[in-house]
């Protein structure tokens, strides 16, 4: 038998109204000890003076009968019609006839409360004077007076047993009387004072427990107390979670068991006294306080009056009173009309705070079939359909269940009977749905803007500017302000057509207003941009038609309608094109040529928002970028911005306040990228996003202190808020570091796009952004190098580019992690052969190759780089670099001298072809410009393969040596150094310098020595790329031990040999160098490692030596660039000090 | 398109401040030449390198000056500038100047109630609450709400303070004391009193040593 909340009717113009049944039905007698009354009539009165005779609800012309100027209170027994009427007296009437049966007594002003004892002998009236008066219905000269309230009497009540009489009053008090002698029994001070009936928050009607009259129920605040009779203890409290404002009426039910309750702010409430728990809530439809409640003598209705004059019925209550197991069934309303309640009614006020007390959206229906006695277990915990429309925090749980019992308890032989003429089992007629409950879909909105129902809101904040709308009794008004004045003054417009929505652009502002019954829906547009004189226009959507949303982009308006449309627009005001959408529209976002689209796909369940997307680009290739896709919400939660960043990336808001952003590059996948509720200090906050910004990272914001909009006065000042992308234990620094960088990645996805779509882009920014990404992918590298997680090293450096990678591996040699340095060149090489193959193919698809290229930022930006570095101070480093590309292109072997000559001849193309493509002169400042992969490279393959191609005699020797000692002692020191390969080398060479010859062997010593951990890099390739000279790598080398050692000894070599030139002295050193004992080379190794510091002086000195040769002779110019390279390879190395951990 | 007074206009030299003493007591400023004394508006020169927060409405890359980059402008993004060029910009209706938090009447009102409590001067809220109250209030009132009540109750915190101040001096003076430590006295407060003080001490002390 579910409760059925019937319809409200008018009953009495506003004010206080009461109401009761008629108890003059035939009665029947059930199981000998109880009663049960059939009641014909429901009687009411109110402030129009009228006491009315329903017959039923639906009873069109009642019967009444008028008792005075102003019915205040009335009670009903035995035929007997008493009232609390204005000329401050108690009256009899008869009833149904309504004739005046005399008055049983006065006050000096009017009676507040007046009712019937249990056996309808006397009448208690309480009055505004105080008073308290007890008469007998017979003999009006009986009275009994009770005086000792100090405010005007707010309600009182009957005994059962006649010996006490309880009443409450507006001093605050509630006092139990002793009828016989007139004292006060026991008086508690539960009540909020006030001065007059009229003022106090609560009617406070007292309800004494039918039959035994074991309890007094009082109403205090929100609860309900229970007071024993004789002890007068409190002995318990009933309550609810949803009750926040106070109760104004309680009642028994006839049989005892159960207690209902009115509240101010509407709400019905019934209580199992027994069980203590809530068995039934109603919401009164409007909202209105219920100020009186009388139960049906059979117990299955309630009827209630509101303060506005309206009678209302609960009818099927299953608290019917014969016996405990009886057939109960409260069960599960249309949840649809609750939905037109909630979304049609007051959706926006739902979505405000504090207003969303409405009734739970769902009600659920839970079955219960166990025997115990205990039957009515409410179902308590929170209903899942809740927290989607409604706040958590501050809704009065108005989400939660809808206590449902849907029990047919056993119905045990006379139990069943029992009830059975009172409360007829309808649950067949009402199957109940059990299954997730539909979500109300929630309303179209404009992003930016607060919700319309508020005299004063925002129309829309975006970055333009801001629009204000003002509906008010003076004025009804729309303010246009603009962030940036340049863009339009201020603009003030009168609102004549009630326009509700807004958008603002750069060069517009679009308005629309909802179509009324003679008007149609309206756009307008106020295009102040426009060149003409005509700085507006307007069009009239088709009958039937409504703007849900609208939004401007560059050029162009769109407008979403109620018939699944959207129309655009061009911002002149010509029709462009119309399409139909999937669903209904949620909201629009528009910038630049991008429509995003946001509808409703389906019918969402249990909280859920089932929303598409749609992202569409009206560059002159039209297309669909996103189309239909699902959007990806909060659980439970509902869209609450929708928009562009400034640079065009789509972004939204949900109302559990994750921002999601999307990701090109992932497939135009969603990622959020904040959660504004953490950084919100307490849980009613908000933050009222108006823009996110992806360079600088910003995301615009006000914040709202216990709402979820702001005010427009005072001024809110916008916050920034930092974007935080939720990635695991980012309290760790390998966690910061990956949310550092998976944003920066992130938030520079748009670079690629926005060069595709062929807009400018800032490439400094983006440089830096690239370097910013390399570094934190370098520290990421050096922390697990620290960690020794060589692993993730290699799956961090797959993401580098080109350049990091030979920072990675100097790092990793310097660690002396072999292997993982060995794998890291494999993978530097992968990524030379990458580019190279990139490089051939840049010159016809350069374009195709930089879109397709968004999204791997890692590798493929460096050839944008490199232009602007194309300067004439880095000439040389340029030359070089432009040398060796070309030479592994050409991939020809050489000789150094020819090499040095290729490289010269095709120097000039080299530069000009290399300077738009080339691929690796990186962030990481000059050392990038490095050609990176020489040096590692050769280095890596030598060692792996043992069987290198030979460039040039050299680099054989250097290989083969490498490998050997690689196998051999696994990078440690060796002792056997084999230096007969070089003697070929300075006849190779006619007229070598000492600088390169030096460099040669100190190379080829460090090869040897292998104590430096660096000494790595001079492995050579043997595969595709083909190395370069390796001079040139090994005159990157700082000083070594060598040198240092011919440093010192070159004046005895020469006193020996005064003839020898200077290739032969350096022949000789070696040999004597070579006599050395290993102990000895050994520590001039170590004195050249300890001066490597010093080296760069002393290479650019060299430099420019370098630099005054360098027309004549090629030599020179070789070793020019050598040294040049040295220059270059120490930046590395020093960069590298900015990568290391302390080893604490 | 913004263009900045890239230089502040200083306040006058101190020298056109002496010529304003009056007659009466030149000799003493024989004695004592004032290069020590400070004009009220040098500072309040000194006040407007302070900072407050403004929201532009027009946008401008940083800018490069000697004392620091400021920018860059976004409009409707607050940022902070010195008073001085928040001044300047509020002059030409290139922003809106957010006053401090203590520029808040309950704040105020609540230290007002402080001071007049305590016998020894409290904190202020700012170091030149007096002269960025001014300034601000000046120039920017329609930016700051009740921009009258806080008039007022700045007012009422200085005079509170410097019936303080001149208690202390005469208690000071009255007690012969050698020295007497004042905390929380903001700058303005006491180039109030200096050139007061000064002079009374100089002229006391010569009157002792006369009569000596």
């Amino acid at each position: 038998m579910p409760c059925e909340r019937k319809p409200m009717r008018y009953g009495h113009s506003e004010g206080h109204t009461e109401v009761c049944f008629d108890d003059t039905g035939r009665r029947r007698t059930v199981r000998s000890q109880y009663e049960i009354k059939d009641s014909r009539f429901i009687v009411t009165c109110g402030n129009d003076g009228d006491v009315r005779i329903w017959e039923s609800l639906d009873d069109d012309d009642p019967k009444f009968i008028t008792v005075g100027e102003k019915a205040y209170s009335l009670a009903l027994k035995n035929g007997k019609l008493v009232t609390a009427s204005s000329n401050n007296t108690v009256q009899i009437h008869t009833f149904p006839d309504g004739d005046p049966d005399g008055i049983l007594t006065r006050f000096t002003t009017n009676a507040t409360h007046v009712t019937f004892n249990s056996i309808g002998s006397r009448v208690a009236a309480g009055s505004s004077d105080f008073m308290v008066k007890v008469v007998e219905v017979s003999d009006s000269s009986q009275q009994k007076t009770l005086r000792g309230h100090e405010a005007p009497v707010l309600s009182v009540t009957f005994d059962p047993k006649d010996d006490f009489l309880a009443s409450a009053s507006c001093d605050g008090s509630v006092v139990v009387w002793n009828i016989e002698e007139q004292t006060q029994v026991i008086s508690w001070p539960l009540l909020q004072k006030s001065n007059d009936v009229t003022n106090a928050k609560s009617l406070c009607r007292l309800a004494w427990q039918p039959g035994m009259g074991k309890f007094l129920a009082v109403p205090v605040e929100t609860k309900v107390h229970l007071y024993e009779r004789g002890s007068w203890d409190h002995v318990s409290t009933l309550s609810d979670d949803l009750l926040t404002q106070p109760i104004n009426v309680v009642s028994w039910s006839p049989c005892g068991r159960f207690l209902a309750a009115g509240s101010v702010g509407g709400l019905l409430t019934v209580w199992d006294v027994n069980s203590k728990l809530c068995v039934e809530r109603q919401k009164h439809e409007k909202g209105f306080t219920v100020c009186s409640l009388a139960w049906h003598p059979s117990g299955s209705q309630i009827a209630y009056t509101d303060t506005e004059g309206c009678l209302g019925l609960l009818d099927g209550l299953g608290t019917s009173t014969a016996d405990k197991n009886t057939t109960k069934q409260v069960a599960a309303k249309k949840p649809a009309k609750d939905y037109d309640d909630l979304f049609d009614d007051d959706d926006d006020r739902l979505m405000d705070e504090g207003l969303s007390d409405t009734k739970s959206p769902a009600k659920k229906a839970v079955g219960w079939d166990d025997d115990d006695d205990d039957f009515l277990v409410p179902a308590t915990g929170r209903v899942k359909n809740r927290g989607a429309f409604l706040d958590d925090e501050n809704s009065l749980d108005t989400g939660s269940l809808k206590l449902g019992q849907d029990k047919f308890g056993d119905n045990n032989d006379d139990a069943g009977s029992s009830v059975a003429p009172a409360a007829p089992p309808v649950a067949p007629l009402r199957p109940v749905y059990e299954g997730p409950m539909p979500t109300p879909p929630q309303k179209a909105f404009q992003p930016g803007s607060s919700p319309a129902h508020l005299t004063h809101r925002f129309m829309m904040w975006n970055f333009v500017g801001i629009v204000r709308g003002y509906n008010d009794e003076q004025d009804n008004a729309i303010d246009v302000e603009f962030h940036d004045t340049a863009v339009h003054h201020a603009m003030h417009l009168t609102n004549s057509l009630g326009h509700t929505m807004a958008d603002l652009s750069q060069e517009g502002v679009l308005l629309a207003c909802p179509s009324t019954e003679e008007l149609a829906s309206k756009l307008q547009c106020l295009h102040f941009s426009s060149w003409d004189t005509n700085k507006e226009w307007m069009v009239d959507l088709p009958k039937g038609e409504d703007a849900r949303a609208l939004c401007l982009g560059q050029g162009w308006a769109a407008v979403a309608t109620s018939t699944l449309m959207i129309r655009l627009f061009s911002i002149g005001g010509v029709q462009r094109e119309l399409f139909s959408l999937p669903g209904p529209v949620v909201c629009m976002a528009g910038h630049g040529e991008q429509l995003l689209v946001v509808y409703h796909r389906a019918t969402g369940f249990d909280g859920e928002q089932a929303l598409g997307v749609q992202l569409l680009q009206f560059s002159r290739k039209k297309r669909q970028l996103i189309s239909g896709e699902p959007l990806p919400l909060s659980q439970k939660s509902y869209l609450s911005w929708l928009g562009f960043t400034a640079e065009g990336t789509p972004c939204y808001v949900d109302s559990n306040g994750m921002v999601r952003m999307l990701n090109r590059s992932l497939g135009n996948t969603w990622t959020p990228v904040c959660n504004t509720r953490e950084t919100c200090k307490s849980k009613s906050d908000h933050y009222w996003v108006v823009g996110v910004h992806e360079n600088p990272q910003q995301l615009r914001c006000i914040p709202c202190k216990g709402s979820r909009y702001p005010p427009t006065l005072p001024r809110p000042a916008v916050a920034i808020l930092p974007f935080k992308l939720p990635l695991c234990q980012t309290t760790t620094e390998k966690g910061q570091m990956e949310e550092q960088f998976w944003r920066s990645v992130l938030f520079h996805n748009h670079y690629s796009f926005l060069s595709s779509s062929g807009y400018e882009i800032d490439e400094d920014a983006q440089n830096l952004s690239q370097k910013e990404q390399q570094e934190l992918l370098m520290k990421m590298f050096a922390l697990s190098c620290k960690l020794e997680r060589e692993f993730r090293c290699v799956e961090l450096a797959e993401m580098m580019t080109q350049n990091v990678v030979t920072l990675a591996i100097r790092y990793a040699s310097r660690s002396r992690r072999m292997a993982l340095a060995q794998r890291l060149s494999e993978i530097a090489l992968e990524k030379s052969n990458q580019m190279q193959e990139e490089e051939q193919e840049e010159p016809e698809y350069s374009s195709t190759r930089r879109s397709s290229g968004y999204g791997h930022t890692n590798v493929m930006a460096g050839g944008r780089y490199s232009r602007r570095h194309n300067q004439q101070e880095e000439e040389e480093d340029e030359e070089e670099r432009g040398e060796e590309l070309m030479e592994e292109e050409d991939g020809q072997e050489m000789e150094p001298e020819e090499a040095t000559e290729t490289k010269k001849r095709v120097n000039p193309f080299a530069k000009e072809a290399s300077s738009p493509i080339k691929p690796s002169p990186t962030p990481i400042g000059k050392m990038g410009r490095a050609n990176p992969f020489k040096v590692p490279d050769s280095g890596k393959m030598s060692a792996s393969s043992g069987q290198p191609r030979v460039t040039n005699i050299l680099d054989n020797m250097m290989s083969s040596k490498k490998s050997a000692q690689l196998s051999s002692s696994g990078g440690k020191p060796s002792k056997s150094p084999v230096l007969k390969p070089l003697a070929p080398k300075p006849k190779t060479k006619t007229q070598s310098t000492l600088l390169q010859m030096a460099a040669t062997k100190t190379a080829n010593k460090k090869a040897q020595e292998n104590t430096e951990p660096a000494a790595n890099l001079q492995k050579r390739p043997d595969t595709p790329p083909p190395a370069p000279p390796a001079d040139n790598s090994e005159n990157k080398r700082p000083k070594t031990g060598f040198q240092l050692w011919l440093e010192e000894n070159r004046k005895s070599i020469l006193a020996d040999n005064p003839d020898l030139e200077e290739t032969d002295v350096i022949k000789e050193a070696m040999g004597r160098f070579r006599t050395l004992s290993t102990e000895e080379r050994l520590s001039w190794t170590e004195r050249a490692k300890g001066q490597s510091g010093d080296a760069a002086d002393l290479k650019k000195r060299k430099r420019a030596e370098g630099g005054e040769g360098l027309e004549n002779e090629n030599e020179k110019a070789e070793a020019d660039e050598s040294s040049a390279k040295k220059k270059k390879s120490l930046d590395p190395s020093s960069k590298l000090s900015v990568f290391a951990f302390n080893q604490n | 398109m913004v263009s900045f007074v890239t230089a502040r206009p200083a306040p006058q030299a101190a020298g056109t401040v002496c010529s304003a003493v009056p007659v009466g007591r030149k000799f003493l400023n024989t004695h004592t030449k004032k290069q020590t004394d400070m004009d009220p508006s040098e500072v309040e020169f000194l006040a407007e390198k302070e900072m407050v927060k403004i929201i532009p409405n027009f946008s401008l890359d940083k800018v490069f000056l000697i004392g620091g980059d400021l920018g860059p402008f976004n409009p409707g993004l607050p940022i902070d500038v010195p008073v001085w060029l928040a001044l300047n910009l509020k002059q030409r209706q290139k922003c809106r100047i957010i006053p401090p938090e203590w520029m808040d009447v309950e704040k105020l009102e609540e230290m007002r109630d402080l001071e007049r409590k305590e016998d020894m001067f409290t904190p202020v809220p700012s170091p030149y609450y007096m002269e960025l109250t001014k300034l601000l209030l000046n120039h920017a009132s329609d930016n700051i709400p009740k921009a009258d009540e806080i008039r007022t109750l700045v007012k009422d915190i200085w005079d509170t303070r410097i019936a303080k101040l001149r208690l202390s001096a005469d208690s000071f003076i009255s007690q012969q004391e050698a020295y007497a430590k004042l905390d929380n006295l903001t700058l303005m407060e006491i180039n109030t009193i200096r050139a007061f003080l000064l002079d009374t001490l100089n002229c006391m002390y010569k009157l002792r040593s006369n009569v000596q």
